[in-house]
């Protein structure tokens, strides 16, 4: 029993029980934070009422979300309608699996990892289990057989096929830079440092790969300022109008275990997943079982920060419009970070990819260059046709009536 | 590898085929039940022929019986299915449980890309286009099957072809090199010396040895590429060349004034 | 119809490339919103007012909450049963019996005087129509009730209303207004109505 409770796989398991519990009630907590967030943005108090502080709103929303009644329409396609929240749920859940939380323990003599599996593959694991979260949008938008719900699946699905693509360049950015894609090996490079100070987080060398990350990981989550699917005042719900109870529970859960996921994935490309710096436990080396709780703690710390920009974003801007959303993939992203990955493989041939002057001066110029093309081709906000008939003598331009003498 | 067990195989495929014709949407009464009940014999015998036969008893043997299992049903709902959501569906699974099989044989990297390239993206375009071209009620394309007979009896007399091929006794020097091949790969022994990960070895052999099968298959996805661009910027003659057929001002219905 | 002439285009403005990249803008807003956070969290400066244990304070002049029929200085109804408040009732919620007064400096007193809380709009109008500032809305607004019935509410419950509130907001206007005083009545009305008096 020892044996088994000391191996690799003992401790797997062990982990995946573990890990599960806590997201469960981290992703709860995620939704009285926003909550909470979004009041002291709005200069309110958010939920006090349950609990002290209202700690215990969590509970009292999941119970609501139980006892209530579970209608499902007469007008649905009902298999698919209970698939979609489960598809849903799962997907969000089983992304967990492949990241590293706390570097390595040693448990009887031998190193085991703090990882439910390691799969050489670590990344693209995560990115083909993201990947299935289309369906259950999409399944629940058709199913619900309501053209709102319809409508918001389309444009989820429109959305995150558009967003999948500058996501997987940046992605690519950090594998060239670190040359390999199993999770903990691109965690280890990170946890050296630059003459004895910085430590080499990718976030030093690619700042712009960071921040474009970080936007279209906003968008695979459906969050503002790119939940089109959700968009109340044109949709109701979007995907989701026709769900109650558990089922809208599940929807409302995975939304914020795929945050969590993504800020895990951005915490270990770019900050260092589990690794701080001056810190003796949470270094490479230290493989107590302290070392690894502290290494959770830092860990679960840069997910949360990443957490409260998410939810600080959300309440701060407001939703793009479709076409807006697509030109800034499509005309801005997509190219941005095919510039950056074209520096990347250029600097890689030329042997500089771990050199922060090399990475930030190519950063700067890729920035520079796109700039420069987006001032080169100045363009209408809402891109009027131009074959419509010109506004010459007619128009009001900033307030004033152009043509309008009288 | 007995002749019988080869004539065996070949009666299970007549079998399974004359099932698959069973269950494929006709006009007509419903043949469903003596559908179900061939194929599900078929691939029962089908599976336990290569479980006692063919595969070598391991501990992934059970996974791959399942997994195989799940792909066959998936991929004959997938032409058997009504609706055409439901098909696209189906299609999804059979990915994600040949991803599976492929898991198995420790290709992960192929797995994963299996699943984001055909479930991730192109399955999801196809449901796209599906959710927007449907109709309410089920149209006479998906109801009926084009050409069932023949389809079903060229699927299978391949499948027969190939399978009986695999599995009878070689009688060449090279088939041996081939059979031999196949038997090492039933899923216990070749396994065991490949290293954990094989990412690099995938990527060192399509830049090195496949080079230019790889060169080749991306100038065809560009020029397919470039083709879509060429196809959807079709200009659709308007008229009035683009512009809205009434004057500019008259938007909407033409109300009286009150 | 519409007509050329009465349509306005809008031009929009056009974007600059830094305006285009969104960041600047983002980072604006974004900062606004920590400012608001930061307030709220250190400086503890929130809006919200925490019902049942803290209550608004109202403006006593003009907060449209429960009716009450006022009393005069006698502490009979001041209502003369003008029916003007249910004329200008956009709800109907006023439902008045008139009767002769019993009293000698009126004609019409209210022998019934429904109101319906819950068909009310609170708008005030009735406060706005009543000749002798009879009727008035008070501060007074968390209103329960456990039937339809009981939150109709009739003259005497409209008086004890005022009885509660006399204090917090006294009568606006006491005085009568539209009769005359006694001594010159009799210029105005055929003698046999002041024998009355």
């Amino acid at each position: 029993m020892t044996e088994f409770l000391t191996s690799q796989f003992g401790v797997s398991i062990i982990l995946a029980g573990v890990v599960f519990g806590i997201l469960q009630g981290a992703v709860a907590y995620c939704i009285y934070f926003e909550r909470k967030i979004a009041a002291w943005i709005q200069d309110r108090c958010g939920p006090n009422r349950v609990g002290p502080a209202g700690l215990l709103q969590p509970l009292a929303d999941g119970g609501k979300m139980i006892l209530k009644e579970d209608v499902i329409p007469g007008h649905v396609d009902k298999n698919l309608f209970v698939l979609a929240p489960a598809i849903m749920f799962i997907v969000a859940f089983v992304g967990f699996a492949a990241i590293p939380w706390g570097g390595q323990l040693e448990l009887g003599g031998k190193l085991v990892s703090i990882q439910v599996a390691s799969p050489d593959i670590g990344l693209l694991y995560i990115l083909g289990v993201a990947s299935m979260g289309i369906y259950g949008v999409v399944l629940g938008g058709w199913s619900s057989n309501n053209k709102y719900s319809l409508f918001g699946a389309i444009r989820a699905t429109a959305q995150m096929l558009s967003y999948e693509i500058p996501m997987g360049l940046c992605i690519l950015v950090i594998v060239l830079t670190v040359g390999a894609i199993r999770l903990e090996d691109i965690v280890l490079p990170q946890t050296a440092y630059w003459s004895d100070v910085i430590p080499k987080w990718n976030v030093f060398l690619h700042p712009l790969a960071f921040i474009v990350l970080f936007v279209t990981m906003l968008a695979e989550a459906n969050r503002t300022p790119f939940d089109l699917a959700e968009a109340e005042q044109e949709l109701v719900g979007g995907f989701h109008t026709e769900y109650s109870a558990l089922k809208f529970g599940m929807f409302f859960l995975a939304e914020y275990a795929s945050m969590i996921t993504s800020s895990a994935l951005l915490a270990v490309l770019f900050l260092g997943g589990w690794h701080l710096p001056w810190i003796p436990w949470a270094q490479p080396e230290a493989t107590g079982i302290a070392a690894v709780i502290v290494k959770m703690l830092v860990m679960g710390g840069k997910i949360a920060g990443s957490l409260f920009v998410m939810m600080w974003l959300r309440w701060t801007l407001p939703r793009f419009r479709f076409d807006q959303l697509m030109r800034l993939a499509w005309g801005g992203l997509i190219p941005f970070t095919l510039g950056l990955f074209v520096l990347t493989v250029g600097l890689l041939y030329f042997d500089k990819h771990q050199s922060p002057l090399w990475t930030l001066g190519g950063n700067a110029v890729v920035l520079v260059l796109t700039l420069a093309v987006a001032g080169l081709s100045r363009r209408d906000v809402t891109g009027r046709p131009a074959s419509l008939p010109s506004l010459e003598g007619r128009s009001l331009t900033h307030g004033r009536l152009a043509g309008d003498v009288s | 590898m007995t002749p019988s067990t080869g004539y065996l195989l070949y009666l299970l495929f007549a079998m399974g085929g004359a099932g698959l014709y069973l269950l494929l949407p006709q006009p007509g009464k419903s043949r469903a039940l003596p559908g179900v009940a061939l194929s599900v014999l078929a691939l029962a015998g089908l599976l336990s022929v290569l479980a006692v036969k063919v595969i070598a008893p391991s501990d992934t043997s059970a996974y791959f019986c399942l997994f195989s299992a799940i792909a066959i049903f998936g991929a004959s709902r997938v032409i058997t299915h009504r609706k055409p959501v439901y098909s696209a569906l189906y299609f999804v699974l059979v990915v994600i449980s040949v991803a599976a099989l492929l898991v198995l044989q420790r290709a992960e990297f192929l797995a994963v890309a299996l699943i984001i390239v055909y479930a991730g993206a192109i399955i999801v375009t196809y449901l796209f286009v599906i959710m927007l071209a449907q109709q309410s009620h089920e149209t006479v394309y998906d109801t009926r099957a084009r050409e069932p007979f023949f389809a079903v009896l060229v699927g299978f007399v391949l499948m027969a072809a190939i399978t009986g091929k695999a599995v009878e006794p070689a009688t060449t020097s090279e088939a041996k090199i081939v059979t031999a091949q196949f038997a090492q790969q039933n899923l216990a022994g070749a396994i065991e010396g490949l290293p954990e990960g094989n990412t690099a070895d995938v990527a060192a052999a399509l830049l090195t040895k496949y080079i230019v099968v790889l060169e080749i298959a991306g100038v065809l996805l560009l020029v397919s590429m470039v083709g879509a661009v060429a196809l959807s910027r079709k200009k659709i003659p308007v008229e009035g060349h683009g512009l809205p057929t009434r004057p500019l001002g008259q938007i909407g219905k033409e109300v009286e004034p009150f | 119809m519409i007509r050329d002439e009465d349509i306005l285009e809008l031009e929009e403005p056009k974007l600059s490339a830094a305006e285009r990249l969104y960041l600047p803008q983002i980072l604006g807003g974004m900062q606004t919103t920590m400012v608001h956070l930061g307030k709220t969290l250190l400086a503890n400066k929130k809006m919200t007012v925490q019902y049942p244990e803290e209550k608004r304070t109202l403006r006593l002049e003009n907060y449209r909450g429960i009716h009450r029929l006022n009393r005069d200085e006698k502490g009979r109804v001041a209502c003369v049963a003008c029916f003007m408040c249910a004329t200008a009732c956009p709800a109907h919620c006023i439902h008045i019996e008139a009767e002769e007064s019993p009293w000698d400096d009126r004609e019409k007193y209210p022998a019934k005087f429904d109101l319906d809380e819950l068909r009310c709009i609170f708008c005030g109008m009735c406060e706005e129509a009543c000749p002798v500032d009879a009727i008035e809305l008070t501060p007074h607004y968390d209103v329960v009730g456990r039937s339809r019935d009981e939150m109709i509410l009739d003259k005497e419950e409209l008086l004890s209303i005022y009885d509660k509130t006399a204090d917090v907001k006294p009568r606006k206007n006491p005085r009568i207004t539209g009769y005359p005083e006694v001594g010159n009545r009799s210029e105005q009305g055929p003698s046999d109505e002041g024998e009355g008096l």
